[in-house]
């Protein structure tokens, strides 16, 4: 039993790897096949000459920062294959860690052509701007493009920093789509690389068709199609908690929906004030073919409107999406680590069939009692699958950077002490922020591999 | 990425570099000058030989001056043998994406005289401000050389290109053989 396990886990922590490899491949192959068509297309002669040189570096710098541009856009678009390599949390990072380089090398393509055609012209970079804006076409959209560009880098550099609300990012980044679409016609009517009737041409069509149809099918057609195909409806809500409600949604043929236990799904409640926003919750039960279910906690904004939510509301979703799950397990012995509704999450992968029995230790944090949330089905589930359990309730020590309670902390819990095994298991974190940080800090140092880390992290 | 994988995304990227660029090497070559500006202009034209030369020094340097070199030394002497009839003649007018053009060649005394530039590109002020300024430097060198087969110009390809080959329909037309 325990052999067929550890095989069926390897071969698909394999095949992961593998798909994410090539995915990788894929990407630096994109940015050599696009720097070898500007070589076939006699592109080095540029490098030959010293007055045709910033010509040279503005169209490599342009060709590399709208390839990066397309992959940022994939990155973003919850194409599946993408979403069960690396996960959503992982791509979106990679997305915006592209950002900035992106931005830098656009930049450096608008400034070095002003200043190569304008040598070519005699005209300052200025001059040659209004110039460009003036004579060639479609160049005052590429500049429009420019500077919607520039906002959303920075307005999105901004958010991460906490300086504005979320809400406000979305609608501003919305305009990264009339960044690209207003910089692409510059792209084939100027651009001497996408002249007609060349390979690179019908190259970058296809690369720009292929990347706006996967955002409109994964993006749109397929979250519109999926909500009206399984037309969920609000069947029963269950408070656990104070502040803490669990939803409990049915509809048609859920069994064909392809979701784990730990997975997340972006949520859209068809009630007054809260249909204009979509909540991403994570399963808190693993998909039984008839129901799906959250467990939610008011975190302050619209959320709140979610405890009193009726049952017969109509639900729309985008998902499930995201790897933490079983799909993520690279070895057979797993550690869990949950606080707060945190716990729920945990507690839907616990649900999974294909975690066997004696595999699993679970540790649960609240601050107090009732902060366990899903105590009973939790401790039931792990009763089921003979998981060793441990629940750390009380408020963390003070001085003290430690995600444990100030009692574990001081009777000298450590991760190692409550899971002896945690080195060669998977960990799978979820809590708030800063707490999950601080596991990961502590499984990092118990000599826990990077790749068997899996945290999923939520704010208050 | 494992570093098997990463070898092999780095091996298949230089790969695709190198078939790039031994494209754009034949891209280059075609593009070659036959004749060597700098050796058979006027002194007019010296001082613009550095611009002109942007395309013809690339990686085939070794191979472009030696074979060229012959050319305007031939076409000098036995410039009545060229069979071109003296006169002015019509080029064809050329479709660029920045405009038609369209020169005439003037022979005279079997050479090639001069070269009238009928229309240059003209959409939109930028390619009318390079084509003004790389039409005369074309002529230029064209005359050296005896040949509409010079080398390009960096910066205004389309307008050399399209200059080129309405001067070619034109000494084809003259009946002139260089």
């Amino acid at each position: 039993m325990t052999t067929v396990d550890a095989t069926r886990i390897k071969r698909q922590h394999t095949a992961r790897l593998r798909r994410g490899d090539l995915l990788s491949t894929v990407v630096y192959f994109s940015v050599a096949i696009v720097l070898a068509i500007f070589l076939a297309d006699g592109g080095a002669a540029y490098f030959t000459n010293i007055r045709d040189l910033a010509t040279g570096v503005g169209i490599v710098t342009g060709l590399i920062g709208s390839d990066l541009l397309l992959v940022m856009l994939l990155l973003a678009a919850r194409v599946p294959i993408i979403d069960r390599t690396f996960g959503h949390d992982t791509a979106l990072a990679q997305h915006r860690k592209l950002g900035k380089p992106v931005l830098y090398l656009i930049l450096a393509h608008m400034s070095l052509l002003l200043i190569g055609y304008g040598i070519t012209s005699g005209f300052n970079p200025v001059a040659e701007a209004l110039n460009m804006i003036a004579t060639m076409e479609d160049m005052g959209l590429a500049f429009i493009g420019m500077a919607l560009m520039i906002v959303v880098v920075v307005t999105s550099l901004i958010v991460v920093r906490k300086k504005l609300p979320y809400q406000f990012w979305y609608l501003v980044h919305l305009l990264s789509y009339g960044a690209v679409l207003a910089a692409l016609p510059h792209q084939f009517s100027t651009g001497m690389m996408f002249a007609d009737g060349t390979w690179a041409r019908y190259y970058w069509m296809a690369f720009y068709v292929g990347t706006l149809a996967a955002i409109a099918i994964f993006r749109v057609i397929l979250p519109v199609t999926l909500s009206f195909k399984h037309a969920l409806v609000v069947s029963d809500v269950r408070v656990e908690a104070p502040g803490v409600v669990s939803i409990t949604m049915t509809g048609r043929r859920l069994r064909e929906l392809k979701g784990k236990g730990g997975q997340f799904i972006n949520w859209r409640f068809w009630a007054p004030k809260l249909w204009w926003v979509s909540h991403p919750f994570s399963l808190s039960a693993a998909p039984d073919g008839k129901s799906l279910r959250i467990t939610v906690r008011d975190l302050g904004d619209t959320s709140h409107r979610l405890l009193t939510i009726k049952p017969g509301t109509k639900v729309s979703f985008e998902g499930p999406y995201g790897i933490f799950s079983e799909a993520a397990r690279t070895t057979t012995k797993a550690v869990f680590i949950g606080a707060g509704v945190g716990i729920t999450p945990i507690r839907a992968m616990l649900e999974d069939p294909l975690l066997k029995v004696n595999d699993a230790t679970v540790i649960l944090r609240g601050t107090t009692a009732q902060e366990v949330f899903l105590w009973q089905e939790t401790y039931d589930l792990c009763v089921a699958k003979h998981a060793s359990l441990r629940v750390l309730v009380g408020k963390r020590p003070r001085g003290v950077a430690t995600w444990l309670s100030a009692e574990a902390y001081s009777s000298g819990e450590r991760l190692s002490t409550l899971a002896p095994d945690i080195k060669d298991s998977d960990v799978f974190i979820c809590g708030p922020m800063q707490w999950t940080d601080l596991v990961v800090r502590d499984a990092k140092r118990a000599g826990v591999p990077d790749h068997q880390i899996h945290a999923e992290r939520f704010e208050f | 990425m494992r570093a098997r994988s990463a070898f092999f995304a780095g091996a298949g990227s230089v790969a695709i570099l190198a078939i790039g660029w031994q494209a754009g090497v034949g891209t280059l070559l075609s593009s070659l000058p036959t004749s060597a500006p700098v050796a058979s202009g006027p002194s007019a034209s010296a001082g613009k030989a550095a611009r002109t030369g942007t395309t013809g020094t690339t990686s085939n340097a070794s191979s472009s001056p030696s074979t060229s070199a012959a050319a305007p030394m031939a076409s000098a002497p036995m410039a009545m043998a060229s069979g071109a009839t003296d006169g002015t003649y019509n080029g064809q007018t050329i479709n660029t994406r920045y405009g038609t053009i369209q020169v005439n060649a003037v022979i005279a005394g079997g050479k090639i005289a001069d070269v009238v530039a009928v229309k240059l590109t003209d959409q939109g002020r930028q390619s009318v401000s390079i084509s003004n300024q790389a039409a005369p430097m074309v002529r230029q060198e064209v005359l050296s050389a005896q040949s509409a087969k010079v080398s390009n110009i960096g910066g205004a390809t389309y307008t050399t290109q399209g200059y080129l080959q309405s001067l070619q329909s034109a000494l084809d037309a003259a009946g002139f053989t260089g």
